[in-house]
């Protein structure tokens, strides 16, 4: 089921509030409530992809027993295994088998296993508290609670990517508790603002974004329709994932649930670590708490710090998709942070508007990569974009462009409306029902349309 | 005395967080509510069991949406399907020859199985029609024309038989604004966009038409070229055997389905020569074995017909054409005389714009 569906809006959301209430006073039963909600709110893509998130969150759980029980490592060594075996399986089995075939020139079968949407996300909560629980820090938790940890449908899809610690206790509260017309007035506008932002501006962009993209892949775009492929995917990007992670936390917060925040107007940042800082913030933290640090981080010198950026950064790309164009772009983002690591240590700042441009071209590029699909489509992007083709055309959709711009950079985040914006106001309350309602039949004109994320 | 706040200054004054979701939520149902009693009293696309007894004609060109309702009106007893190739074929033109009641249902990108749907759905509603007039283009003839069933979201529910499930599908952007339409037009605030049998121009005005530009088009910017007078390669049988045209199967179904009383007619429009397979290549050869299947099963079924896609006086004249598809005012005038000269009279084009394949 999609947030933006008018069957999510209209039926699902509020029957599942309603019933999550209603059971309010019984822990259990609330609990039971979200989780039927959540399977249900998961099976709506394909039912038999359930079994899939359920058997995983099963194993992991049944695996910490024994470490609890046993004391014994292995156990959690077994989980991360596990865990990662799935991910792998489902994800990047076919892509391994694609590049042994082209190295080695030996035709191989292929897998083709649909992927179950959602894996990446479940697959990593599931491992970070394996590996917490390696590094003591994670307790045994009810089943139950821990199977809503990870099945709470508002992040179970595509995050943001929540930690036992941050969820868990929240479920066992009491949604009643004070603060709840705060909860459900902040989480209704900010549910109300992804809404708007994915319906009226990322899906927009998608119009012509991707046949701009489409036709790059067998004719070389000018140097105009090369800007506007690029800057239009920029933003719908961020506008897209960022709408998700908005409806993510709005829902959550219906249900007394604080998620972490994601974005914080990425393309504001004046050097790419900061980028970094606001941009997919729980997957940063993520690589940094189990990848990046483990690996040696910046403690053990410039060589162990470089390779430790460009494996979690290369990962990092290969996380999003199980395809090269992926691992490029994250190593091209870890030579940006190697880079702009080592232009720090000079202590010779640049103009914050240098500094911003540098660093939203540099991203800019990294999206080509992303996006093109194969490395001559990127090249011929470059290409194109560089003028070395000419500069002919003329940037398109100007308008529709602009206002993505404005919305991207300008936008407040989640946390930030909620914290520092938003105040309960009648007017406010007024113009948010009916941009919700405008939205709803904007969103009934045609299919809904997915959310990029969902690939990975 | 306290003075009490004006309306606008009460709506920005802080009140409590409860009162702001009571407000935001009683607001959007409220609002949900009214626009959704709204479209479904109005029935913008006069199909739903209770509505508001009033007229309502066509006032939105999205003619997958409208033409049920056109069809459902019953005041029709013959069609013409088709493309936007045979969109200017003007209705009103045929009735008289034909001794029938036309509309013209084809839609701008209609693929073939789409038409064959809306046969079948007149077929449903209306009974065999007097005359259908199928008009054909190159997309029956594509070897891939079942992996793309529509090119414009196909409403099905609106052409099922159960008009229950279409309050399903009218909370959208689109069914308010045909709505407020429809209550303008009774107003006298509203025209018609599209005719009630289906006729529309679509072209520019003839006013503003230029060659030099329509022959960029036509040419992609290359220039004019004159298709040799050659026949296509002949094909072995296993080639002619390896051509698969999946759309045909639609077009014998439509076939099959319409009475012996209907009066059908196959009429391959005339798109400009640079649109069509480029005499003596391979495509030329494919296009030819397409014909010759269409032609096999317009014999079957005791259909007509009327090729006017080939090399031709007609398709040949840059003049005649907006773009490689799409013909000029006239030529549908000429092209309605045609059909009812060729069908009617069997007579033979004087200049060679057309051939009677199955009389």
């Amino acid at each position: 089921m999609l947030f933006q569906s008018q069957l999510y809006v209209l039926l699902f959301l509020p029957v599942a509030v309603l019933l999550y209430y209603a059971s309010a006073p019984f822990l259990a039963l609330r609990q039971w409530v979200l989780i039927g909600a959540s399977l249900i709110f998961y099976g709506w893509w394909d039912a038999r992809f359930v079994v899939l998130p359920v058997a995983q969150i099963a194993a992991t759980w049944i695996i910490a027993l024994a470490h609890e029980r046993s004391g014994r490592n292995a156990f959690l060594i077994t989980g991360i295994v596990i865990n990662l075996a799935s991910l792998g399986t489902f994800k990047y089995l076919d892509f391994v088998l694609l590049s042994i075939e082209s190295a080695s020139g030996i035709a191989l079968p292929r897998a083709h296993l649909v992927l179950p949407i959602g894996i990446s996300f479940f697959s990593f909560q599931l491992i970070s508290y394996l590996v917490d629980r390696m590094r003591g820090n994670a307790p045994i938790y009810p089943f139950r609670a821990f199977a809503l940890f990870v099945l709470l449908y508002p992040h179970l899809i595509a995050g943001p990517i929540v930690r036992h610690n941050e969820l868990i206790p929240q479920l066992a509260l009491d949604p009643r508790r004070d603060g709840l017309g705060e909860r459900l007035g902040t989480g209704l506008v900010i549910f109300t603002m992804g809404f708007a932002k994915k319906v009226l501006l990322a899906d927009q962009l998608a119009q012509f974004v991707d046949p701009l993209f489409e036709k790059a892949t067998s004719h070389a775009l000018d140097f105009g329709e090369a800007w506007t492929a690029v800057l239009g995917f920029s933003f719908q990007l961020l506008l897209d994932f960022s709408a998700y992670t908005e409806m993510a936390i709005g829902s959550a917060l219906l249900f007394g649930v604080l998620l972490p925040e994601n974005f914080r107007r990425p393309y504001l940042a004046t050097d790419i670590r900061e980028f970094w800082r606001r941009w997919h913030i729980s997957l940063s933290k993520f690589l940094r708490d189990y990848l990046y640090i483990p690996l040696g981080g910046s403690r053990y010198g410039a060589a162990r710090y470089v390779l430790a950026t460009l494996v979690t950064m290369g990962l990092c790309g290969l996380w999003h998709g199980a395809g090269w164009m992926f691992v490029a772009w994250g190593l091209w983002h870890g030579l940006g942070l190697v880079g702009c690591h080592a232009w720090q240590r000079l202590g010779r700042p640049l103009p914050a508007l240098a500094g911003w441009g540098i660093t939203m071209l540099f991203v800019l590029v990294g999206w080509v990569m992303f996006r093109a699909g194969d490395f001559a489509t990127a090249g011929s992007m470059m290409v194109s974009l560089s003028g070395l083709a000419g500069i002919a055309g003329a940037l398109q959709e100007k308008p529709l462009v602009l206002a993505a711009a404005f919305v991207s950079m300008l936008a407040p985040s989640a946390h930030e409306l909620r914290d520092h914006m938003l105040t309960p106001r009648p007017a406010y309350a007024m113009v948010a029902a009916l941009l919700a309602i405008f939205c709803v039949l904007e969103v009934g004109r045609g299919a809904p349309v997915n959310f990029i994320y969902f690939q990975f | 005395m306290k003075r009490s706040k004006s309306g606008p200054a009460r709506l920005a004054q802080p009140i409590s967080w409860s009162r702001f979701a009571a407000i935001f939520l009683s607001s959007f149902a409220g609002g949900i509510t009214l626009v959704y009693l709204f479209i479904v009293l109005v029935d913008p696309y006069d199909m739903l069991p209770f509505s508001l007894p009033f007229e309502r004609p066509i006032l939105s060109t999205a003619q997958r949406f409208t033409y049920p309702q056109i069809v459902r009106s019953r005041r029709f007893d013959s069609l013409i399907v088709g493309s936007s190739t045979a969109r200017l074929v003007d209705p009103q033109q045929l009735n008289a020859p034909f001794g029938a009641r036309f509309a013209n249902l084809s839609m701008d990108a209609m693929t073939a199985w789409e038409q064959m749907e809306l046969v079948q759905y007149f077929l449903r509603h209306v009974g065999p029609p007097k005359v259908l007039i199928v008009a054909l283009d190159q997309r029956w003839c594509d070897s891939r024309a079942d992996q793309t069933l529509t090119l414009h979201g196909f409403p099905h529910w609106m052409y099922d038989d159960n008009p229950w499930n279409d309050y399903l599908h009218l909370l959208n952007g689109a069914a308010a604004t045909i709505s407020v339409r429809i209550v303008g037009y009774q107003l006298g605030l509203a025209r018609e966009r599209i005719r009630y049998d289906g006729y529309r121009v679509f072209t520019p005005p003839e006013s503003q038409y230029d060659l030099a530009r329509v022959r960029r088009h036509l040419w992609g910017g290359g220039e004019p070229r004159r298709p040799p007078d050659v026949p296509p390669p002949a094909l072995s049988t296993e080639e002619r055997n390896a051509l698969s045209f999946p759309a045909l199967a639609w077009l014998e179904s439509i076939l099959e389905r319409v009475s012996p009383t209907t009066l059908t007619v196959l009429a391959d429009m005339p798109t400009h020569i640079a649109a069509q397979a480029w005499p003596g290549t391979q495509a030329a050869a494919g296009e030819a074995e397409c014909k010759a299947r269409m032609a096999a099963l317009a014999r079957k079924h005791h259909a007509r017909l009327i090729d006017w896609r080939i090399v031709s006086p007609l398709t040949t004249n840059d003049e005649n054409y907006w773009d490689p598809l799409h013909y000029r005012l006239p030529i549908a005038e000429r092209l309605a005389h045609e059909l009812a000269e060729a069908v009617l009279a069997q007579r033979p084009s004087v200049d060679g714009s057309y051939r009677i394949v199955v009389p």
